[in-house]
């Protein structure tokens, strides 16, 4: 039970967000699932006894392990998307003969297809899982966190997608290099980009296989090793036209689903939402939850209300300034973001770039609304002590309310709709791997072998052999590193994405725009100076694991059961199981160490943000004001008329 | 690829460049910093005045509910803002700009 419930909570991985999944602070310790045990079965026949339950309370939640999916019609569904998929990838295999057309789709993208698909990029399974998990266990806090994703676009829409397409061609390298010494400075540029796009995509492999074993028993290689071919496949054949459809498709069925759910979840609360969240409020259930689960207070505080608490600040994000610097790696970090910065190229100009970017912030933007509808839904018509029996995390919130709304478990309905549920989650998956594969071999066969190796002089056919044998890499590469990542905390390689991107990427792109003085040297210095110090404060932050923390944890579990045997009392089951394997985390965790050696983290915020942004503009200053460099503000004239104008860019795509 | 050669540097002494690029900077960067205020004014109200998030408006739905969503309002309301603006004022500025130019 404890590894079902400790691999769930790795679910949370593939969180496209920064620290989402970061464990819920201290309340809720990872071995909280043997110690919340005893508390719910006295709460429940405690709320039942209530003669006072109102109507909107209710029946007590027959607490259950895991989601029970229909196996048949699951991988049903699973079949049905690949094939649909696979048909859209021989499809864009024809009809991909040059570098543009596997790199952008040859610029045909149109800006609705593409905002499709940048929200399919964006949407990852994380926020349609994770955050509906969190508002079903945290309330108000977990909407709260669905803010950062949205607003992350309006970075990209106002200062860096219409300038990128307007001065670029197909990678972050081609702007970077625009006025700077083009080899050193690719060469860094395809370093951030295969940096970023890897630690993101491992983040996502290790989701997958999670997901695939939580939901289907599929034993965690196979689902690594069969979403690993898979993206290998539609990218290698079908380049950035395939990518692209999966994605459209992707978004469409993720929108589907979540317009669906969010409908029920409506429908049952009878089109009235003040009525819905009063019903929220006076869950006896909830409040229970709250009390007991979240503020760990043993006997009601007289004048809190549990239940309005539950719509309240503070319950899940404690430390303002971890929220800061959150809010700072999303605001930033997404416009960093190669595989996102990718899809400005596939559009023919500057005005479908500007339409994509608006598409999919409304979609994104109604996606997360959404979420809040869905998340609020699963608290009370599932109560968040079933949802976190499930999974501690919440993640499995989505996918239980589908059965539950479709039907319950075990009618037709709603085993159908779980399974459509589960085949979108995948499909998500799915999506984002090629995205990232993409972007990560574009930098390599673009910047490094076509630019850098060839100086630019490699003919069409060879550029596209190149491209396609770089992705099959890439992709090898990305499923042994999410084969030997399956007991990472993943999500710190998520946090520390967002993080390179907004400390190195999103400087480096920005001045290169809109600064004259900006030159190789910034450029370097910035990529450099954001990405190390990105990168050394994640692996120090509270988001890794720390052994010693577990060891502790387990220890207090020993202490308490021990005690009570001692007194005489009969453990349960359940507290016997708890006291084994507490006893066993104990053994193997006691005296050990973080990744780097540490016992407790050194830097106590989860995103390094807060510093590592400020840092990494500080270097980029710096850099050029130490090296001045003539040509680059000569020629600055030249990257600011084309960014502003889009002259001499309109009819540029490779010929 | 037969692209034209432009004189740069004489395109960005163009006053009717100039123009635009003022209009578009102050525009982008001003929408772009005023946004970004609302945005982190959540995280700072929630983390630092949380009573105020507790203030009940309608019902049970509070101050902090509302305010969350009038975050995304801000957000379309800044991209079709944004997008009518480009699509009629920058777009022409550049078409002018072009086929004085060309």
């Amino acid at each position: 039970m404890f590894t079902k419930a400790l691999s769930a909570t790795m679910l949370m991985l593939f969180l496209t967000m920064p620290g989402l999944a970061a464990e819920p602070p201290k309340q809720a310790p990872q071995s909280a699932t043997t110690a919340a045990a005893p508390v719910q079965s006295q709460a429940v026949p405690a709320a039942q006894a209530a003669p006072a339950a109102k109507a909107a309370v209710p029946a007590a939640p027959a607490l259950q392990e895991k989601v029970r999916p229909n196996r048949s019609i699951t991988i049903t569904m699973f079949m049905a998307i690949i094939g649909i998929t696979l048909c859209v990838v021989i499809w864009a295999a024809k009809q991909t003969k040059s570098a543009a057309d596997f790199y952008t789709a040859g610029g045909g993208i149109t800006g609705l297809q593409n905002g499709w698909a940048i929200a399919g990029d964006y949407m990852s399974a994380a926020s349609f899982l994770g955050m509906s998990g969190l508002i079903s266990l945290y309330g108000i806090d977990g909407f709260m966190y669905a803010v950062g994703p949205m607003f992350s676009f309006i970075a990209i829409l106002l200062v860096v997608a219409e300038p990128c397409r307007n001065a670029g061609k197909y990678t972050l390298g081609d702007i970077l290099s625009f006025r700077a010494s083009a080899k050193p400075v690719r060469a860094v540029a395809a370093l951030s980009t295969v940096t970023v796009s890897l630690f993101y995509l491992i983040a996502q492999m290790v989701g997958a296989g999670k997901l695939m074993q939580v939901l289907l028993d599929i034993p965690y290689r196979f689902s690594v090793i069969g979403v690993g071919v898979l993206m290998v496949g539609y990218v290698v054949f079908g380049g950035m036209k395939a990518t692209t459809w999966v994605q459209i498709i992707k978004a469409g069925l993720l929108m589907s689903g979540t317009v669906l759910l969010a409908l029920l979840v409506m429908f049952k609360a009878g089109l009235n939402p003040f009525g819905f969240f009063s019903d929220i409020v006076n869950n006896q259930l909830i409040q229970d939850h709250v009390r007991m689960n979240v503020l760990k207070d043993a006997l009601p505080k007289p004048g809190v209300d549990y239940g309005q608490r539950f719509l309240e600040p503070g319950l899940f994000l404690k430390n303002p300034l971890d929220q800061i610097s959150l809010g700072i790696a999303w605001a930033l970090g997404a416009a960093g973001l190669p595989h996102i910065l990718m899809r400005f190229f596939t559009v023919p100009n500057a005005k479908e770039a500007r339409k994509s970017i608006v598409i999919a912030l409304f979609i994104n933007g109604t996606f997360f609304f959404l979420i809040n509808l869905i998340g609020f839904g699963a608290a009370l018509y599932l109560t968040p002590q079933l949802i976190s029996s499930v999974d501690k995390g919440g993640n499995m919130a989505t996918l239980l309310l589908a059965q539950k709304l479709g039907g319950g478990a075990g009618s037709i309905g709603g085993d159908m709709f779980l399974a459509f549920i589960c085949a979108v989650a995948f499909a998500t998956i799915l999506a984002v791997v090629s995205g990232l594969v993409l972007a990560a071999s574009a930098a390599i066969a673009h910047d490094v072998y076509v630019n850098i190796i060839k100086d630019g002089k490699a003919d069409q056919h060879l550029q596209v052999k190149v491209a396609r044998i770089t992705s099959l890499c890439v992709g090898i590469a990305a499923i042994i590193m999410g084969l030997m990542a399956e007991k990472e905390n993943v999500v710190a390689l998520v946090a520390l994405a967002f993080a390179v991107a907004a400390s190195g990427n999103f400087p480096a792109v920005i001045l290169s725009l809109f600064w004259r003085r900006f030159n190789t040297a910034g450029i370097i210095s910035a990529l450099l100076v954001g990405t190390i110090t990105a990168l050394g404060l994640v692996v120090v932050s509270p988001v890794m694991t720390y052994p010693q923390k577990i060891a502790d944890d387990a220890g207090k579990i020993i202490v308490t059961l021990e005690k009570k045997q001692a007194e005489g009392a009969v453990l349960a089951d359940k507290e016997l199981t708890a006291l084994d394997k507490s006893r066993k985390d104990f053994a193997k965790n006691n005296g050990g160490t973080s990744m780097v050696g540490l016992k407790a983290p050194l830097f106590p915020l989860k995103n390094p943000g807060i510093v590592s942004v400020p840092l990494g503009f500080l270097a980029a200053i710096f850099g050029c004001l130490l090296f001045r460099d003539r040509r680059a503000e000569e020629m600055f004239d030249e990257i600011e008329v084309r960014q502003i104008t889009g002259i001499g860019i309109a009819k540029a795509t490779d010929h | 690829m037969a692209e034209r050669k432009y004189d740069w540097g004489e395109i960005a002494r163009n006053s009717k460049y100039l123009q635009l690029k003022s209009k578009k900077r102050t525009f982008l960067f001003g929408w772009w910093i005023a946004s970004s205020i609302y945005y982190f004014s959540l995280p700072l109200l929630s983390g630092y005045v949380p009573d105020l998030f507790k203030i009940k408006i309608i019902g049970v739905i509070n101050f902090g509910y509302l305010f969350i969503l009038s975050q995304f309002v801000m957000s379309f309301f800044v991209a079709i803002y944004y997008t009518k603006v480009a699509n009629s004022e920058f777009d022409r500025l550049t078409d002018e700009l072009v086929s004085e130019i060309q």
